[in-house]
């Protein structure tokens, strides 16, 4: 007896040796390289390829029911959407640092780093440069990696990025207290990531035929302008005659400009710190009339008539601790009145096609709301099962076709039709090989 | 003749005796302890080694029925205050006890909790998610005072808690963060039990 209970005790003894918290905590992130490009290497690399596969898929736009999907950095995959059930992969346009685009007409126009490029589209099998406009896009960036372009020596100095995953050891204390994150330092990259964080079904006021892009687009199309911004500027291209792009106006914005949209006669410029407003009167010159302090640009919002949908978060670096739904009056610009808010799972993006309203949950997947009444938003639907981050109302594809409504999940780009928003059904998925 | 009756008699005389001595009855039983969970954590960082003293609060009680005169098994519901994160582990339990005389006034016994530690008790910082993980528990220890009734216990066992946490990220310049936790303490722990 007394034999076990030394062997107990022993044992015991030796159990202390191994009474040590072992933690581990595993971090997938991105790691940049410097790399340098000459003019030359980017301005011939455009041409056009067999469709392939989506990895890093970033802005989104439509136009006469075909699907343009940008590759960050890379091109534009181009998909016939016509048929929004069984999407067809047309080919990939392969052009070195594209971020943005917009389409007028049968031109579409594209970013191919410091350059702005035109491509007539009128033949999909044979897309061709027909215009560039040089030197016009002095720096930005791509997944946060920063790119310059030097005019001097016609060199870029660019930033390949890695996808890494690694282990380490910690305090097993993590979580402890309260983050501060004081200011929104990642924000100005946020929609690299995932194209347009929010978007909508836009308004658009132009002289020709336009296609359709999120809220978070860096182009946009008014009347016989294209407005671009960069990361300081807002740079005009006067495009009246669509297939020759001429360089317009410029404008000093600040810093850490992020997205513009038209919305009525005004141009909405996103920054991180703020909404700037322009009055776009004048197509030619935008002049700015004041800032629109209550949306961060971390916080999706999408607009129909008078009435601006927020969604804020928790989780990210943007200070965000609530998961909510702001519904705010914007019929003063100047004086937004928050109206009501919707308590929410965990909020990405959204889009409005009213009075349809789809929140992306992240990992509480897709909802459908009816937002006739902003004092009493219901829910119709809710989609489980997927992670949804963004999500695109681009109604009828066709006339007489089904609405559907892209959402971009983890795992694939879904369509749904939700001519019947009480039960969404999806039509198809174009599947998303992502690096991480 | 005699000698057969003389056995037989023996015989009798010892089946009445059995008969005699007090049954053993199933019974509700229940140990009731709170302790501390003493460890230590041995990180390193790119540039350094840090050890450092854990030491976290536990209570836990086991109930069940007293299947054998030495043996009780039943369920042990308990929580733990771990530094970051609040688990409350639901466990299947044994408890034996090593003496065979079970009227000494103090009696080792040994005990097995096996089971899952959940977090539905810990709130996470906003941005955070934990949920528990396997917990098992074995260990030895002393029952002090008269068999019968309420006694005092002292025990001292092992402890391997698993838990994960699923951390905020930017998404963007980190696209995950995660941390699967084990938590191996020595628990020692004051009780009664009856």
């Amino acid at each position: 007896m007394k034999r076990t209970i030394y062997s107990l005790f022993v044992l015991s003894l030796f159990g202390l040796s191994s009474c040590t918290d072992k933690c581990k905590e595993t971090r997938t992130y991105r790691r940049y390289t410097n790399i340098s490009l000459t003019g030359t290497q980017v301005r011939q690399g455009v041409k056009l390829e067999s469709a392939r596969a989506l990895e890093k898929p970033g802005k989104i736009y439509t136009k006469d029911g075909y699907l343009f999907i940008n590759e960050l950095k890379e091109g534009i995959h181009i998909i016939d959407n016509r048929d929004a059930g069984n999407p067809k992969t047309i080919a990939f346009l392969h052009i070195p640092g594209n971020g943005d685009m917009a389409i007028r007409d049968n031109i579409l126009y594209a970013d191919s780093y410091m350059d702005l490029v035109a491509f007539d589209l009128t033949n999909l099998a044979n897309i061709r440069e027909v215009n560039r406009v040089q030197n016009v896009f002095l720096n930005g960036q791509f997944e946060g990696g920063w790119w310059s372009f030097n005019q001097n020596n016609v060199t870029l100095s660019d930033q390949r990025v890695d996808y890494v995953t690694e282990t380490m050891e910690t305090n097993c204390e993590d979580g402890l207290a309260t983050q501060s994150w004081r200011n929104c330092p990642n924000c100005v990259t946020f929609d690299a990531s995932f194209a347009s964080s929010s978007s909508s079904v836009l308004p658009t006021t132009s002289t020709g035929s336009n296609g359709t892009g999120g809220s978070m687009a860096r182009f946009t199309l008014y009347n016989d302008y294209l407005y671009t911004v960069g990361q300081s500027d807002m740079q005009l291209f006067n495009i009246s005659s669509p297939a020759s792009p001429r360089i317009g106006e410029k404008i000093s914005l600040g810093g850490g400009i992020e997205t513009i949209f038209p919305y009525k006669d005004k141009l909405f410029v996103g920054s991180s710190s703020g909404m700037f407003i322009y009055d776009n009167a004048n197509p030619a010159k935008p002049v700015r009339l004041s800032v629109f302090n209550h949306a961060r640009v971390c916080d999706p919002v999408v607009v129909n008539g008078d009435i601006a949908y927020v969604t804020l978060r928790s989780g990210t670096t943007c200070q965000g601790f609530t998961n909510q739904l702001d519904v705010v009056d914007i019929k003063d610009l100047l004086n937004p009145r928050l109206l009501k808010s919707y308590p929410m799972q965990n909020p990405h993006g959204l889009g409005v096609d009213f009075p349809n309203l789809f929140i992306c949950e992240g990992a509480g997947g897709l909802k459908s709301l009816d937002a006739t009444n902003a004092m009493g938003i219901t829910q119709l639907a809710h989609i489980t099962g997927i992670n949804a981050y963004d999500v695109i109302p681009i109604g009828q594809s066709v006339p007489g076709g089904a609405k559907t409504v892209l959402m971009i999940g983890k795992d694939g780009l879904y369509q749904f039709d939700y001519s019947n928003p009480q039960q969404l059904r999806q039509l198809s998925k174009i599947p998303v090989n992502r690096p991480y | 003749m005699k000698k057969i009756i003389f056995v037989g008699l023996l015989g009798l005389t010892a089946s009445v005796g059995r008969a005699q001595a007090p049954a053993f009855k199933r019974a509700f039983t229940n140990m009731t302890e709170v302790g501390g969970l003493f460890g230590r954590v041995d990180y390193s960082t790119q540039f350094s080694e840090t050890v450092e003293n854990r030491l976290s609060l536990t209570a836990q009680t086991f109930n069940g029925v007293q299947l054998r005169p030495r043996l009780a098994v039943g369920g042990t519901v308990g929580i733990d205050w771990y530094a970051a994160a609040l688990l409350m582990p639901l466990c299947a339990g044994i408890r034996y006890d090593l003496a065979r005389d079970t009227q000494k006034n103090v009696r080792v016994f040994t005990s097995l909790d096996a089971g899952y530690g959940v977090a539905w008790l810990h709130q996470s910082v906003s941005g955070y998610k934990t949920t528990g993980g396997w917990v098992l528990s074995p260990g030895v220890g002393l029952r002090i005072g008269r068999p019968g009734v309420a006694n005092f216990t002292l025990s001292m066992s092992y402890k391997r808690q698993e838990a994960h946490v699923e951390k905020p990220v930017d998404g963007f310049y980190t696209l995950a963060r995660s941390e699967d936790r084990v938590y191996n303490r020595l628990a020692i722990r004051l009780g009664i039990a009856f």
